[in-house]
């Protein structure tokens, strides 16, 4: 049997407070046996495009080679440390990625991202200060780009599994 | 794997389970496993008897990390998920150690291992190196980290 959910028409705004709060989600790929590869993330969510994006370098580009096999992935949002939410709900978004075999190596028109990112994590700013670290994280600035187009949000009030979930259909959406 | 598998569980409150569901997208749960008390090293977890997860190719992950999304730490663990009268288990498959696992030496490795990944990506399509602009990338985050102690909430 499979468990019945709360139909809802909009995405809620406590929803989308986690989408900008949480500092992580679990990102799920799935490789080539058909496992689901689940890693930390961090997304960015662009609310008027209703999609996520997520970069990776090059040299961790597994869930990118994966995405372009399988274009099925979801996004967990079950760890709330740092985001200064209260009692926030759990979050699984599933839906469609694209990762274009685009490498991009500048941070021009990224400024947000790169903000927030910074802002997230300050100890980042360390890397390439120095040329033992540029020589050591090239890599890292090669980055390729995951769109994430949701088709199905599940959110758990309280983060407590145990309840009946809440679910909208993005195709729902107007 | 199964010592490595139980030592490090035990350094988590939690963790997520990513099975599919019917539809063959990935479903994942937080959930606290624990080992089953036969010695045939599978965990047992709990899940919602109607839970959107089916049987079959799963991932266990635990993670971590602190205020400033600093002191990572985590580990995969892939396996099968299976259903039988005793409810749920995870049959564990494969160890993947992430960050903060392994000391200094899988750091070393970390950084040797991704210049590697990186130049085989690229050798693998026929690009160079990309150059990276360095001195626009400083710029940008010297900027940003002035704009944070100006306004550390932004």
């Amino acid at each position: 049997m499979v468990r019945p959910s709360r139909v809802v028409a909009e995405l809620q705004p406590e929803v989308e407070d986690v989408f900008e709060e949480f500092r992580t989600c679990e990102m799920s790929t799935l490789a080539r046996d058909g496992t689901p590869i689940t890693w930390p993330t961090l997304p960015f969510w662009y609310s008027d495009e209703k999609r996520f994006k997520i970069t990776t370098s090059i040299a961790l580009a597994q869930k990118a080679l994966n995405v372009r096999r399988n274009p099925r992935v979801s996004l967990l949002f079950s760890n709330p440390t740092a985001s200064g939410l209260e009692n926030p709900p759990a979050v699984l978004v599933q839906g469609d990625a694209e990762a274009p075999d685009e490498i991009e190596t500048s941070v021009a028109g990224f400024e947000d991202e790169l903000r927030k990112a910074l802002h997230r994590q300050p100890a980042s700013l360390a890397y390439g200060r120095n040329p033992l670290t540029r020589y050591l994280m090239d890599w890292y600035y090669m980055r390729l780009m995951i769109h994430v187009t949701p088709r199905r949000i599940l959110w758990w009030p309280g983060a407590d599994l145990w309840r009946e979930p809440f679910e909208l259909r993005m195709d729902d959406v107007a | 794997m199964w010592p490595e598998i139980t030592k490090q569980l035990y350094q988590f409150e939690s963790a997520v389970l990513s099975g599919l569901d019917e539809a063959g997208y990935p479903f994942s749960v937080r959930c606290r496993p624990y080992p089953d008390a036969s010695d045939d090293e599978v965990l047992r977890v709990w899940l919602p008897p109607d839970t959107f997860l089916r049987p079959g190719p799963a991932s266990l992950l635990c993670h971590r990390h602190d205020e400033n999304l600093w002191n990572l730490k985590s580990f995969l663990v892939r396996g099968v998920l299976k259903k039988d009268d005793g409810g749920w288990s995870f049959q564990p498959n494969q160890f993947i150690p992430g960050p903060g696992i392994g000391g200094l030496p899988a750091k070393v490795r970390f950084f040797t291992r991704s210049r590697r990944n990186a130049r085989r990506y690229l050798e693998k399509r026929g690009l160079a190196r990309p150059r990276i602009p360095w001195d626009e990338i400083n710029a940008a985050k010297k900027a940003i980290s002035q704009e944070l102690i100006r306004s550390p909430d932004e």
